[in-house]
């Protein structure tokens, strides 16, 4: 840490850190500070954090969030590694074509999503909560997808296939007892990415009228705002601390100056 | 012992339009090492990919200990391979490496590691177990990809250009510790390479290929003296082509009449192929046949380039202290050794 305060003055990093700086940190700080205002008596105190925890839905609701989130992410790593790794493979034309394919959640309205997926999914689909996983497998694609994509692409995936194969494991081990633990890195990220964007996506959801940690943080900021800011804030750092006991608990192993 | 023979029957394999294997015969006995020789992209590559299990033919089969293993898997064949490309997991430390086959085969821990070290050991790494791959020189993790591909007693080794990458020191080494290795554990090896010296130096046998097939398979003493084609005779080792008549079964040569070995129908206008150590260079001012051009002095022995009155160029292999006083422009008189030379058309 201290090392890297000594870098000298960077313009383009400067430059950076100053949008940051304003355009997200300054309204968290805003926000937090207001959420720990405590207008009755003036002052500062924790009454709106205190309430949330206590008032029933909000376990409910945060538990329910991150479960489905745990779910996306299992759909997104059991879909795309094993997907991923052939196309990378194979050297398919076909690569090109989901490249491009995987890109377009970006471009469709959320709102024409939702719209279309009433109109055209079965009533058994509609029915279950289980819509919502695939859903946000769906719109967290372009980033899950570019990030194993990248991972994949930084290191000799045929040789290393090959040679945990003629080793003597079948495609399953092979995936999971080399290629994932080798593409660590990008795996993680992945794991973070759908696991945050899960847990926040609030349009889709709505649109389909089921109700999630984020619904029910707006639901509630009807009645009381500076609650509803104490929640989200709250909602801010269960995720982040989960996803550091994930990064503490996965082994840490060297693959730096790996050509 | 686990090793055990191999057989290629009939083996064809395109890629689009191109015959990367046309119709390819291979026997391997036990134990034996036979290199697979060629110049880039005659096949050896898909030639041992399909032994392998990693590439499929198009048809025919492939047979070890007789037992036809087409359609078995290549996690399910029990090769041992190494490859051109460093291919070490980078995951895992040195030991771990060596011991991923036994790993995947559900040997328990300490059994798989403690035969990792008794690899490990064999190719001096042992002390470098505990290290992540990345940490070591090209030449050991070739060493330790070698220990990988046989810490699970594979029936047949497979190495694909394993030295290609290295610098020509280590390459020597390596090679000779492979041969060691091969022989001590009297694993059947197939060993490719583009690498003519390398071929020859360790193999029991080595095969010849161009354009898919093989060209002629024989020992490393037999390849060189009786190539049975004129590609065989100009790929291993060096062959001086020169340009002469046919008639009577015999050639022309310096003025000497010499038996011709035809392997076709050639006759009239042929080429002679003739080694360098078998033309002997004599200081002479009558008589002179040829003229030196340069004397490259390479310890005990020399190669002197020379040309003849016709204009051709002939190379010449002798010892050195037989050769001080050629110098460039000393006419000389040529002469070949050979009781019967090789003949192919011009
Ligand atoms: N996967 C592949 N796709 C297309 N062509 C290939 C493939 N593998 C090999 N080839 C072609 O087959 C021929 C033989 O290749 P290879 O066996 O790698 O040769 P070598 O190892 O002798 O250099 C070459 O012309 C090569 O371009
Ligand atoms: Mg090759």
């Amino acid at each position: 840490m201290a090392k890297a305060l000594r870098v000298k003055f960077q313009p383009p990093l400067a430059l950076t850190l100053l949008i940051l700086g304003f355009f997200v940190f300054l309204p968290m700080l805003s926000a937090f500070e207001y959420s720990i205002r405590t207008p009755l008596t003036g002052g500062y105190g924790w009454t709106h954090y205190i309430w949330a925890v206590t008032e029933d839905d909000f376990f409910h609701y945060i538990l329910r969030s991150m479960w489905l989130a745990g779910v996306t992410v299992l759909i997104t790593l059991f879909v795309l590694v094993p997907t991923l790794t052939w196309l990378h493979l194979s050297n398919s034309k076909v690569r090109g074509l989901i490249d491009g394919i995987s890109l377009l959640p970006l471009v469709i309205p959320v709102v024409a999503f939702a719209v279309g997926a009433q109109i055209a999914f079965p009533e058994f689909v509609q029915n279950t909560v289980l819509e919502l996983p695939f859903l946000y497998f769906v719109l967290a694609l372009p980033y899950a997808y570019r990030s194993l994509d990248i991972g994949l692409n930084s290191i000799p995936l045929k040789t290393i296939t090959e040679a945990a194969r003629s080793a003597g494991a079948n495609w399953m081990r092979t995936i999971t007892t080399v290629i994932v633990p080798v593409i660590r890195g990008s795996v993680m990220a992945t794991i973070a990415l759908t696991f945050a964007l899960s847990l926040g996506e609030y349009t889709l959801t709505v649109l389909l009228h089921w109700d999630t940690f984020p619904t029910w943080v707006t639901y509630v900021a009807q009645d009381n705002i500076l609650g509803a800011i104490a929640i989200s804030m709250m909602s801010l750092i269960i995720p982040f601390l989960i996803l550091t006991v994930i990064t503490l608990f996965v082994p840490e192993r060297s693959t730096q100056g790996r050509k | 012992m686990s090793s055990k023979s191999l057989s290629l029957r009939n083996i064809s394999k395109r890629f689009g339009t191109v015959n990367a294997l046309d119709n390819f015969n291979l026997e391997v006995g036990v134990g034996e090492l036979v290199a697979l020789l060629g110049p880039s992209g005659c096949g050896k590559t898909t030639a041992l990919r399909v032994v392998a299990g990693l590439e499929h033919q198009d048809s025919g089969t492939v047979l070890v200990a007789d037992k036809n293993i087409s359609d078995v898997p290549a996690h399910k064949r029990n090769m041992g391979m190494v490859f051109q490309a460093y291919s070490l997991f980078p995951n895992l430390t040195v030991e771990e490496n060596v011991a991923f086959g036994l790993q995947m085969r559900k040997v328990t821990k300490t059994v798989r590691l403690k035969k990792a070290h008794e690899l490990l050991d064999l190719v001096g790494l042992d002390s470098q177990s505990k290290r992540f791959t990345h940490q070591l020189s090209g030449g050991q993790q070739q060493r330790v990809a070698l220990a990988r591909a046989l810490a699970f007693e594979p029936e047949i080794l497979l190495l694909d250009e394993p030295l290609s990458a290295l610098d020509a020191q280590v390459r020597v080494n390596l090679r000779e510790e492979i041969r060691r290795l091969q022989l001590s554990l009297g694993t059947t090896t197939l060993f490719v390479t583009h690498d003519q010296e390398e071929a020859m130096a360790i193999s029991d046998r080595v095969g010849v290929m161009s354009h898919g097939k093989l060209e002629q398979i024989d020992t490393p003493d037999a390849l060189y003296n009786k190539p049975a084609t004129s590609f065989v005779a100009s790929f291993v080792g060096t062959m001086n082509r020169i340009p002469t008549q046919l008639s009577d079964g015999h050639v022309q040569l310096f003025g000497k009449m010499i038996p011709a070995l035809k392997n076709g129908n050639e006759s009239g206008n042929v080429i002679a192929l003739v080694r360098p150590e078998s033309i002997v260079i004599k200081s002479t001012d009558e008589d002179a046949n040829a003229k030196v051009l340069t004397r490259l002095f390479m310890g005990a022995s020399s190669n002197i380039v020379c040309q003849t009155k016709d204009g051709t160029v002939v190379q010449s292999l002798m010892s050195s202290d037989k050769s001080g006083d050629l110098h460039p422009g000393s006419t000389v008189k040529l002469e070949v050794t050979n009781k019967e030379v090789l003949v192919s058309n011009a």
